[in-house]
C-alpha cells in the first residue's frame, strides 16, 4: 500500500470545504493509485502534490465561507428574535442582569471621565510647554519635629525675585505674578463682594484664556485698568457694553478702575481660576515687598523661549538667587540650626500641565494622582464582578434552554452556530445595558461632579470618548460573560438532553469566593456607614456649650480699622428699637470663619490660646456662661486690658483662683499683664475636631483687633421678613457696603462638609456594593437551586415539609454572609478607628453596632435567596422526576 | 431559459454527468472524457465546474456508498436534473438549429 505525501493532504484538508473534503480526497486518491500504476510511485506522488495544488482555488476554498456566511446571516435574524422572546419571557432577570452591567458601565464612565479631566488640566494653553510655575524648597524645623519630610515646598516666593528674573535671564520671554485677594467691588448701586486675582500684563500673552475684548498686547500697560470675566459684567453692567466702564474697588481705599477687556472664564480644569483680573501693582503689600526678599507671598510664572532650555535657566537663577539672597540664607541657616544637606532655599520649577498632580506643593484644585489609579482600580474590579454575576445569572437560565440546544443541534445547528447564539444575545443585553449606562452615567453627573468637586461637563468631544470607551467595555463584557454559557450549552449532547431526565450540574466554583467577597465589600460598607451616620447625627445634635440659632453673621466689610467698631455701635442703635432683633453683638470672627491664636512664653514655659476681640453683649447673645467674675464693661476703663477666660485656660495654667490671677499674654515686662475678670464655662469655639483649648476674650482693640464681624440674634420665627428687615437697615445705613451675611448654625455646620461628603459617598457606595452582592447572591442561589432540582424533588417525595427544603437550600449562603462578616468587621472597625481619631469628640463603636449591620446584611442575604428557595422548593416533584 | 448559458466546458462535464448516470463522480469523469474525446482535463476544474453546475441546479449530488478501494472515501455522485437535461437539449436544438442555417457546404479535400 503506498501513501500519499501527507503534507499534501494536511493542506488539502485544511484548505477545502468539510463537506467537499471526502469526495474531493477520494477522488486524489484514486487517481494516485491509478498513477501509481502507470508512472511509478514517485512521480505519481509528485502528481498528486500538483494536483492537490490545482484544488487550491477560489472556487474550492471559497465556497465553504459563502455558503457559511449565506447560513449565518440566515440565522441572525431568527437569533435576534430568539434573544428578545427570551429577554421578554425572563423579565425580572434580564431587568435585574442588564442593570447590574448599566451601573457597572456608568460607574466606569463617571470614573473615566474623572481621569481623563484630571488628565486635561492645563492641556489647553498653547504655550503649556514653556510655562513653569517657580516654587521654592526649603527645610521646615516643625516638620522635621513630626517626623514629615523636612523638606518642604511652595509656590510662594519674593517679589523681587520675578522682577531680577525677567531684567536679567535672557532665556525668560514672559513672566507674570499670579495672586489672589478679595476687595469691596461698586459700580452704581451694585455693592458686593468679589474675589480678585493679581497678575501682570504677560498674564494676557502667556496663556491662552480667549479675550472677548481688548487686545492682549496694550492690557494692562495702566495700573487702573481692570479686566472681567462675562459673568462677573453681566452681574454688573448687565446687558450694557463693559468696556470702559468705571467701576470702585476698596484697596485700602476706594480706588476707580477701568474696564479695559473681558475674558473668557477659566474652565473647569484650568489650575488657574479667576473672575476679576487687576495689575499686580495694587495687590496689598506691593510697594513694601518690591525690595523685600524675605517676604514670601508671590506665586510666579514663567515662560521661556522655545529654544531654551529649563537647565539654562536653572543655573542663572541658582547664581541670582545666591547673589541676591546669600547672606540672609546663611544666617538664617545658623539661626534655625539646619543640616548643611538640606537646602535653606532653592528654586524648583514645575510644567504648568505638571501644576494640577504636583502633590509636593500646594495649589488650587490640586489633586493626587493616587485618586486616579484607586478610582481606576475601582472601576477594573465592577467591571469583573459585573462580568461574573453576569455570567452566573446567565447560567442559571441556561438550564430551562437545554432542550432548545438539543433541537437546534438535531435540525442542524453546528457548535459555532450555537457559540455564535448565545454570544450574540448577551451582546444584546449587554448593549441595551450599555445604553442605560449612559443615560445613568448623564443623570448622575451632577451628582457626581458635587461628590469629586470638579466641573465636568459632557461635550461633544467627550461624548464620543464616552460612547467610544463604553462601547468598546460593552462589547469585552457581553463577549466574555456571554461566552461561558455559549459554550458550556452548546456542549450539550442532543440525545441526552432530548431523551429527558438530563441533568447536568452548572459548574460555577468561582462564584463563592467572588459573592463572599462582594458581601465582604457590602459588609464593611455597611458598617462603615452606619458608624459615619452615627458620628454625623451626634455632631449635629451635640450641645456645643453656646446657643448658636438664629444668629445672622454679618461681615462688616470696614476692613481692619477702627471703622469696624463704629459699625457695630451705629448698627446696635439703629437696631434698639427693632423687636425682632434680640441684640448685636461684634467680635473679630466667628465660629468657623477663622480664629486669632497667640503663642507666648510665662514663666519661660511656651503657652498659647485662641484670642477673641469681643464687646460686652457677645456673652449674652451667645448665652455662654460666666462661671465665677464678671462680664466686661464699657464704662470701666481699665476694661480695655482685662480678659475672660476659658476654664480650659484656667487648668492650662494651673490656677485654682482665677480671678486673682493676671494673664501676662503680652510678655509685659513691667506690667503684670492682663487683668482676669470672669470664667467662662468651656464650649465649643472650635469644630469637634479639636479640644477645647484655651481661650480669652478681650477687648483689646489695639492688641487683639476690630469687630470685623457683627453678630445679629433674631427672636424666634418668620426669619425671612426679619432678615428683610435687617437688611433694610443696612442699606439705609451703608448704601455702598454690600450686605454679607450667614446662619452662624450654618456656618458651624459647614465644618464638617467634606465629612458630609464622605458620608454621602459612602452610602451610594453601600447602596451599590449591596446591590452588587446580593446580585451575585442572587446568581449563585439559583445556581444552587437548578443543580439540586432532582435533590428537592425526591425530597418532597419523601415527605420533606416546605421549610426544610427551605432551610436546606438557604444554610449556605447564611454561612457566606457570616464568613464575609467575620472578615469584614475588624477590618471596619480600625479604619472607622481612623476616622473617628479625626474628631476629639466621637461616639463609641460598640458590639451592638456591629450585630445590628450583621442582622441587616444577613436578612438582606436572605431575602434575596429566599426568591429562588422558595421557587424550587414549590416546584411539583413530578415535573422534575417524571423521567426517571 | 434564454439568459441561461452553459460555457463549453460545462456542457461537455454536465454531457458526461448524463452518460455515466449512477457512475459520475470526480475522477469517472475525468476519465471518461479522456477516452471519449482524448482530451485531458484536470480533476479540480471538473470539481469546480461540477460545484458551479450544482449551483446553478443543473447537477445535484449525495455522497455515494463506502468501498474498499480510494482508501475507504466515498465518492460525491452527481446526477443530472431535470432542468440541466432540458438545459444540454435546448443547447443542443440551438446548435442543430444553427447548423441548419449553414450552407451545406463540404470541407474542402473529402
Amino acid at each position: 500500500m503506498h501513501h500519499p505525501p501527507r503534507f499534501a493532504l494536511k493542506f488539502l484538508k485544511w484548505f477545502s470545504p468539510p463537506e467537499l473534503y471526502e469526495g474531493i480526497e477520494g477522488d486524489l486518491l484514486e487517481q494516485f493509485e491509478s498513477d501509481i500504476k502507470e508512472l511509478g510511485e514517485k512521480k505519481a506522488k509528485r502528481r498528486f502534490a500538483w494536483n492537490v495544488l490545482k484544488f487550491f482555488r477560489p472556487g474550492i476554498f471559497l465556497r465553504n465561507r459563502f455558503s457559511t456566511e449565506i447560513i449565518n446571516t440566515i440565522m441572525i435574524g431568527n437569533y435576534f428574535k430568539v434573544a428578545t422572546r427570551n429577554i421578554a419571557k425572563r423579565k425580572l432577570y434580564s431587568f435585574i442582569n442588564a442593570i447590574g452591567l448599566s451601573i457597572g458601565i456608568a460607574f466606569c464612565v463617571l470614573i473615566y471621565l474623572y481621569i481623563e479631566d484630571e488628565k486635561s488640566f492645563d492641556r489647553f494653553h498653547i504655550n503649556k510647554d514653556h510655562i513653569y510655575r517657580l516654587n521654592e524648597a526649603s527645610y521646615s524645623v516643625y516638620a522635621e519635629q513630626r517626623g514629615e519630610d523636612p523638606v518642604r515646598k511652595s509656590a510662594y516666593l519674593p517679589l523681587p525675585l520675578g522682577n531680577v528674573l525677567k531684567d536679567e535671564v535672557p532665556e525668560v520671554q514672559h513672566l507674570t505674578r499670579f495672586r489672589g485677594g478679595q476687595a469691596v467691588f461698586r459700580y452704581g448701586e451694585k455693592v458686593f463682594n468679589e474675589g480678585l486675582t493679581y497678575v501682570e500684563a504677560d498674564f494676557f500673552r502667556m496663556f491662552s484664556f480667549p479675550l472677548l475684548a481688548g487686545s492682549a498686547e496694550h492690557l494692562f500697560n495702566d495700573k487702573h485698568e481692570i479686566v472681567l470675566t462675562p459673568e462677573i459684567a453681566e452681574k454688573y453692567f448687565g446687558q450694557e457694553d463693559p468696556v470702559g466702564k468705571v467701576v470702585t474697588l476698596d484697596l485700602e481705599g476706594e480706588k476707580q478702575f477701568t474696564v479695559t477687556g473681558i475674558i473668557e472664564s477659566p474652565p473647569a480644569n484650568s489650575s488657574l481660576s479667576f473672575k476679576i483680573l487687576v495689575p499686580l501693582e495694587n495687590s496689598r503689600g506691593y510697594e513694601r515687598s518690591r525690595e523685600q526678599w524675605s517676604n514670601f507671598s508671590w506665586p510666579t510664572f514663567i515662560q521661556l523661549y522655545p529654544d531654551a532650555g529649563i537647565a539654562n535657566l536653572k543655573v542663572k537663577a541658582d547664581t541670582l538667587v545666591k547673589k541676591h539672597m546669600g547672606e540672609t540664607l546663611e544666617s538664617w541657616r545658623k539661626e534655625a540650626n539646619i543640616p548643611a544637606e538640606f537646602p535653606v532655599f532653592e528654586l524648583t520649577y514645575t510644567n504648568l500641565v505638571d501644576i494640577h498632580l504636583d502633590t509636593e506643593v500646594g495649589w488650587d484644585k490640586r489633586s493626587d494622582p493616587k485618586y486616579s489609579w484607586i478610582l481606576g482600580g475601582i472601576a477594573l474590579l465592577i467591571i469583573v464582578i459585573a462580568c461574573i454575576n453576569y455570567i452566573s445569572l446567565a447560567l442559571t437560565t441556561s438550564a430551562s434552554r437545554k432542550i432548545e440546544v438539543g433541537i437546534r443541534k438535531v435540525v442542524g445547528a453546528h457548535r459555532k452556530q450555537l457559540v455564535w447564539q448565545f454570544g450574540l444575545e448577551s451582546l444584546m443585553l449587554a448593549v441595551i445595558s450599555m445604553f442605560t449606562g449612559l443615560v445613568l452615567a448623564v443623570f448622575f453627573l451632577p451628582a457626581f461632579n458635587e461628590f469629586t468637586g470638579k466641573g465636568i461637563a459632557l461635550t461633544s468631544f467627550n461624548m464620543a470618548q464616552v460612547a467610544g470607551a463604553s462601547l468598546g467595555i460593552t462589547l469585552v463584557v457581553g463577549l466574555l460573560a456571554g461566552s461561558y454559557p455559549a459554550l458550556f450549552l452548546s456542549g450539550f449532547l442532543p440525545v441526552t438532553v432530548l431523551k429527558g431526565g438530563f441533568t447536568s450540574k452548572l459548574k460555577a466554583g468561582f462564584t463563592k469566593p467572588l459573592v463572599v467577597f462582594q458581601f465582604f465589600l457590602s459588609a464593611s460598607m455597611i458598617i462603615c456607614s452606619i458608624i459615619m451616620y452615627r458620628q454625623m447625627e451626634f455632631i449635629a445634635t451635640k450641645d456645643l456649650g453656646y446657643d448658636k440659632e438664629h444668629v445672622l453673621v454679618i461681615s462688616t466689610q470696614t476692613g481692619w480699622s477702627e471703622e469696624a467698631d463704629r459699625v457695630v455701635e451705629q448698627f446696635r442703635n439703629k437696631m434698639s428699637s427693632e423687636p425682632s432683633v434680640v441684640s448685636v453683638a461684634g467680635t473679630s470672627s466667628s465660629f468657623s470663619r477663622g480664629w486669632s491664636h497667640y503663642g507666648y512664653k510665662i514663666k519661660d514655659e511656651n503657652k498659647s490660646a485662641y484670642v477673641y476681640r469681643v464687646d460686652p453683649e457677645y456673652i449674652s447673645l451667645l448665652s455662654l456662661t460666666l462661671k465665677e467674675g464678671r462680664n466686661f464693661d464699657e464704662r470701666m476703663a481699665t476694661d480695655s486690658t482685662t480678659v475672660i477666660i476659658n476654664e480650659a485656660l484656667a487648668r492650662d495654667m494651673g490656677w485654682d483662683n482665677p480671678l486673682e490671677e493676671h494673664l501676662n499674654w503680652r510678655e509685659d515686662t513691667v506690667g503684670l499683664g492682663a487683668q482676669v475678670i470672669g470664667v467662662l464655662s468651656d464650649y465649643h469655639f472650635l469644630s469637634l475636631n479639636n479640644n477645647i483649648e484655651p481661650m480669652f476674650l478681650s477687648m483689646d482693640k489695639k492688641n487683639t483687633g476690630y469687630l470685623t464681624t457683627m453678630l445679629v440674634k433674631l427672636s424666634p420665627g418668620d426669619i425671612p421678613q426679619k432678615i428683610e428687615k435687617v437688611k433694610s437697615a443696612w442699606a439705609e445705613l451703608y448704601p455702598d457696603k454690600p450686605f454679607d451675611y450667614s446662619f452662624m448654625d450654618e456656618d458651624v455646620a459647614k465644618q464638617y462638609n467634606s465629612y458630609k461628603r464622605w458620608m454621602s459617598i459612602t452610602a451610594l457606595s453601600t447602596g451599590f456594593a449591596i446591590f452588587i452582592a446580593c446580585l451575585g447572591l442572587f446568581g449563585l442561589a439559583g445556581i444552587n437551586a437548578v443543580n439540586r432540582t432532582k435533590e428537592i424533588g425526591i425530597r418532597k417525595v419523601m415527605g420533606a415539609e416546605l421549610s426544610h427544603i427551605f432551610v436546606l437550600l438557604n444554610k449556605q449562603f447564611v454561612w457566606l454572609a457570616i464568613i464575609a462578616f467575620l472578615l469584614a468587621a475588624p477590618l471596619s472597625w480600625y479604619f472607622m478607628n481612623k476616622w473617628l481619631a479625626s474628631f476629639k469628640y466621637a461616639i463609641h463603636v460598640g458590639w451592638e453596632l456591629f450585630a445590628g449591620s450583621m442582622l441587616l446584611g444577613l436578612a438582606l442575604a436572605l431575602l434575596t435567596v429566599s426568591y429562588h428557595a422558595i421557587k424550587a422548593a414549590l416546584i411539583n416533584p413530578a415535573d422534575t422526576l417524571k423521567y426517571e | 431559459m434564454s439568459k441561461e448559458y452553459l460555457g463549453e466546458f460545462e456542457e461537455l462535464v454536465l454531457t458526461m454527468v448524463g452518460i455515466l448516470g449512477e457512475e459520475a463522480y470526480g475522477n469517472a469523469i475525468v476519465n471518461e472524457i479522456k477516452d471519449r474525446l482524448g482530451r485531458d482535463v484536470n480533476l479540480s476544474a471538473v470539481h469546480v465546474t461540477l460545484y458551479r453546475l450544482e449551483d446553478k441546479g443543473h447537477v445535484k449530488s449525495r455522497m455515494g456508498g463506502a468501498t474498499n478501494a480510494r482508501g475507504g472515501r466515498r465518492k460525491r455522485i452527481f446526477t443530472i436534473t431535470n432542468a440541466g437535461l432540458a438545459m444540454l437539449k435546448a443547447m443542443k436544438e440551438a446548435r442543430v438549429d444553427l447548423w441548419k442555417l449553414i450552407p451545406q457546404l463540404k470541407i474542402s479535400g473529402t
